[in-house]
């Protein structure tokens, strides 16, 4: 597992970080200030670190290569061995150690998604290229969300790519587990995949989630290629091996997540994709790219009950959404629809994984 | 000639309906039923049982644990061993059925949900109802049975001739545990067990942060908000909202749940509700077997969905 | 004060199915495995009241050798050792686990002011060892204790959990035996790093076979059945928007909305 610790000893208060947090102003939460109280061992309250979402900006922005980030993870790390974790994250960590996902859903139950489904989907073991498809908790477990797994699979199919799945033997990733602080069952996690991945000569990885892939690709220490979902059709469409037949006549705006473009440079893939729809009117939001605006579902925050009197930034989305008269807001991250669909359903604006797009035009 | 011991369950001076499942069972064994019952209400007990002993004490000290063996030996040295002896699968059957087996060294099995009597085998359940195991026990001994709430009601049978009564006046009273008093929970205003509809939410609600959504919910649709015991134990509703064996027992016109999945206790607070409307993501959650309406989904998106149909209703009606 | 504390491994079996295989057994083999519920509360209580008081609180376990992982959970979250009485097959009669208990108890001299137990256990749901055990050992003993308001070498004064949201408040001298009820307290949050580092203190092992092994049963399972089918709800299928309309009829036609 290979994870730079943080260096708050190089910190010199500048603020940049607080300057770019999506929680600064909104919340108590203030970076600088938590990563002097680090630096002096002063005591932190129970509740604040909880705010982080792990967006990174703060890691991207430091001109002194402090880790902001990474500090706060250290700092919630101490507050799990110490037993002072929110009620639920608690439940989440302590179903992850139970069932391997933060639900405490039958573990049995995680390729339910794959037998419900018309397509026989093959166990990566058996499997000839053995490139492996890694669902994702939300994506497994959550009704609304495992339309996405099926239609990426479909798409695949049509483009001729072999694939396979872990199903059960597949565990959480552990990219929000970390974050939460649980590193001892964060190394369980990464344990246990790598040696499933091991077990069945897995050669390639595709995630469906940016946050698997953003911990697979740069904390587990795999040999193997790990790429997003969006990257791989981007580059099937690329290459002539996938064209779609319907038209899709509508305004779609596209949210960038931030464990996809911010912290890992994927910004124009999915764009790309959405370009090569037909009758699709691409717009983007005013903050996009490596400026998105974070959903604040990532970072654990998906558990954690935070007090926030201001308008999330989810809601503000929306609200952008609708006022350009946009028909979609297009995302390609699960937290980010789960994050978005509330706000949306409330406004009555609509919400779609890339995924669920291309779907309707294959 | 042996006979079939019913110890009844009463508190704060009411002989419990539960008692009801104890005769039925001792209808269904077959022997003659002796009621012992502590000074004060025995119910329609003179109705049921051949014989009804009545233990001059109040009912703290009658169902403490402590003195339940006394008052057994007593019994049994005025008319020798019970084959078997009947409590309710109470908080207080419970813990004096298992003293009890303790202190005589009987077979005891709790919870008992089912009886053939062909085979002499008891059904009690495991893994929260998901599997039965069929028990035998050793017939030479004294069998000490709990048995679960609405079991075996319907088998009592009430008896033709009037009933034997019995006196005990006095009994040894152990100083070890002591009775202090009733508590009761703090009412908070609502009282579910009036309402003619609730909405029930359980531990598929997710989060504290959920329940005012719920809450709202619960307002558009003039329903009462209740909860089953893990939304308590979290303290997302209080105590008042119970609904289950530990919390109140309700008989709702309509009692919609969401995200309870039908575990027994909770489904002994509310089986009795007229229509049984069951959400819940888990198409295998028990609660299905026992709703009269059922749906498979996400009880987030059930929630907002009715809320959206039901403030456009408002909107074109006002 | 000493307290000793009964923990079980149990398996999670919320969302799974049970097979009962051709042979009659229960496949359990793809199960995750806990602590029992009610024994995490009981846990917590006992080292709350020796956190505020002092003294220890020894966990103990009836089981196969892979019930040391509850032992290990009990320590990390604070109790100072473990004892594991093993016991290879599992004994469904909840007296002759009492009794192979008590033998142990007394056999092995084991000192204590109070036993605790969790009300019942998530698998048999028999609810009755805290009781049996507490007779043979000729104890006090209250089931069902939802909040300890005193507690010291003497005996404790604590509230039984009751039907109908009403407690019952009793006294109970001490050398005694309780059976906690969920929802008395909040269990600690335990690290997989604090288990690692539990598993560090020595638990002893004691072979059932030495006390009895619980003698014969009194009771006996004949065979495992699945649940008798009730009919089942009627269930409402389609469409978020017309299952949410159907429902909204139901309501319509009991007259409880308009």
């Amino acid at each position: 597992m290979s994870v730079e610790a943080s260096k708050v000893l190089s910190c010199i208060q500048c603020g940049e970080c607080t300057g770019i947090c999506p929680e600064s102003g909104r919340t108590p939460f203030n970076v600088r200030r938590l990563i002097r109280k680090k630096l002096l061992h002063f005591s932190v309250e129970d509740g604040l670190p909880w705010y982080c979402t792990s967006c990174g900006a703060c890691t991207i922005k430091c001109p002194r290569r402090v880790k902001p980030s990474e500090a706060i993870i250290e700092l919630r790390s101490a507050f799990v061995e110490d037993g002072r974790v929110p009620a639920t994250v608690q439940k989440a960590l302590e179903n992850t150690m139970m069932q391997r996902n933060p639900w405490g859903r039958s573990r049995s139950k995680r390729a339910a998604w794959a037998e419900k489904s018309d397509m026989q989907i093959p166990h990566v073991a058996e499997t000839k290229e053995k490139r492996l498809l890694f669902s994702c908790c939300i994506l497994a477990y959550d009704p609304r969300c495992m339309v996405i797994p099926v239609n990426v699979a479909r798409i695949f199919r049509k483009a001729g790519l072999e694939f396979g799945i872990l199903g059960g033997e597949e565990a959480c990733c552990g990219n929000e587990i970390r974050r939460m602080g649980e590193t001892g069952l964060f190394e369980d996690l990464v344990e246990e995949n790598k040696t499933g991945f091991d077990e069945y000569g897995v050669r390639e990885i595709i995630t469906l989630s940016p946050h698997c892939m953003n911990t697979l690709k740069k904390e587990y220490d795999l040999n193997v290629k790990v790429r997003h979902y969006t990257e791989v059709v981007a580059e099937l469409i690329g290459e002539g091996r996938l064209t779609f037949g319907g038209s899709y006549e509508k305004k779609v705006i596209y949210h960038d997540p931030c464990f996809l473009g911010r912290q890992n440079g994927i910004l124009d893939e999915p764009r790309s994709i959405l370009h090569a729809v037909q009758g699709l009117q691409l717009m983007e939001f005013r903050q996009s790219r490596k400026d998105s605006l974070c959903c604040e579902g990532g970072g654990g925050r998906m558990f954690v009950e935070v007090e926030c009197t201001t308008q999330r930034n989810s809601e503000t989305r929306v609200i952008e959404a609708s006022e350009r008269q946009a028909d979609v807001i297009a995302t390609a991250c699960p937290f980010c629809v789960m994050t978005l669909e509330d706000p949306a359903t409330d406004k009555g604006q609509v919400v779609r994984e890339v995924s669920e797009i291309l779907a309707e035009v294959l | 000639m042996s006979y079939t011991l019913v110890v009844a369950e009463v508190r704060r001076g009411v002989f419990e309906e539960r008692n009801m499942d104890s005769f039925g069972i001792s209808t269904l064994l077959g022997k003659d039923i002796y009621l012992v019952v502590p000074d004060g209400s025995s119910g329609p007990g003179e109705m049921f049982a051949s014989r009804v002993i009545t233990v001059r004490t109040g009912e703290e000290i009658f169902s403490n644990p402590l003195n339940i063996k006394g008052i057994v030996e007593q019994i049994m040295s005025e008319n020798g061993k019970p084959s078997c002896i009947v409590f309710t699968h109470s908080s207080s059957g419970m813990e004096c059925a298992a003293y009890l087996a303790g202190a005589f060294g009987f077979p005891l099995i709790t919870d008992i949900s089912g009886f053939d009597k062909e085979k002499n085998i008891f059904l009690k359940s495991y893994y929260s109802d998901k599997i039965f195991g069929e028990f035998e026990f050793r017939a030479d001994k004294t069998l000490v049975l709990t048995v679960r709430s609405g079991s075996f009601r319907k088998s009592a049978v009430v008896k033709g001739a009037a009933a034997a009564v019995d006196v005990i006046e006095n009994i040894a009273i152990s100083g070890d545990r002591t009775f202090i008093e009733y508590v009761e929970e703090e009412q908070a205003g609502i009282d579910i067990t009036k309402a003619d509809f609730l909405l029930s939410i359980g531990r598929g609600a997710g989060s504290k942060d959920e329940v005012p959504e719920y809450e709202e919910l619960a307002d558009l649709l003039n329903a009462v908000l209740s909860g089953s015991r893990p939304v308590i134990d979290k303290a997302w509703l209080p105590k008042s909202r119970q609904v289950g064996i530990s919390g109140k027992t309700v008989k709702p016109k309509v009692y919609l749940a969401m995200g309870i999945s039908g575990a027994f206790h909770h489904m002994a607070g509310m089986k009795d509700s007229e229509c049984i409307i069951a959400v819940n993501k888990d198409s295998n959650a028990p609660i299905f077997e026992s709703a009269h309406y059922g749906f498979v989904g996400d009880i987030h998106k059930v929630r907002d969905k009715l809320k959206a149909i039901v403030k456009e209703a408002t909107v074109h009606k006002g | 004060m000493h307290i000793l504390v009964f923990t079980k491994r149990v398996p999670a079996t919320q969302e799974e199915e049970l097979r009962i295989q051709g042979d009659g057994k229960l496949d359990l083999s793809r199960l995750p495995f806990k602590m029992n519920d009610y024994d995490n509360y009981a846990v917590e209580a006992a080292l709350r009241i020796v956190e505020k008081s002092g003294g220890s609180v020894t966990a103990i376990t009836l089981g196969d050798k892979e019930s040391d992982e509850v032992l290990g959970r009990a320590i990390a979250m604070g109790a100072n050792d473990g004892l594991l009485l093993e016991q290879p097959e599992v004994l469904h009669d909840p007296y002759a686990r009492a009794f192979l208990i008590s033998s142990f108890i007394k056999k092995e001299n084991i000192a204590f002011d109070a036993v605790f137990t969790g009300v019942q256990s998530e698998d048999d749901q028999f609810g009755a060892v805290g009781g049996i055990l507490a007779a043979l050992l000729n104890l006090p003993y209250s089931s069902m204790v939802i909040g300890i308001d005193e507690v010291d070498e003497a005996g404790a004064v604590v509230r039984r959990e009751l039907e109908g949201g009403i407690h019952e408040r009793i006294r109970v001298k001490a050398p005694c035996v309780l059976s906690i009820q969920s929802g008395i307290n909040e269990p600690r949050y335990v690290s997989i790093m604090g288990i690692r580092k539990a598993s560090s203190v020595e638990r002893k092992v004691f072979k059932a076979d030495s006390y009895g092994g619980g003698g014969s049963p009194l009771i006996r399972v004949v065979r495992w059945v699945y649940p008798p089918k009730q009919g089942g709800a009627t269930m409402l299928r389609g469409e978020l928007e017309s299952v949410c309309k159907d429902l909204l009829g139901i309501l319509k036609e009991k007259g409880v909305w308009q």
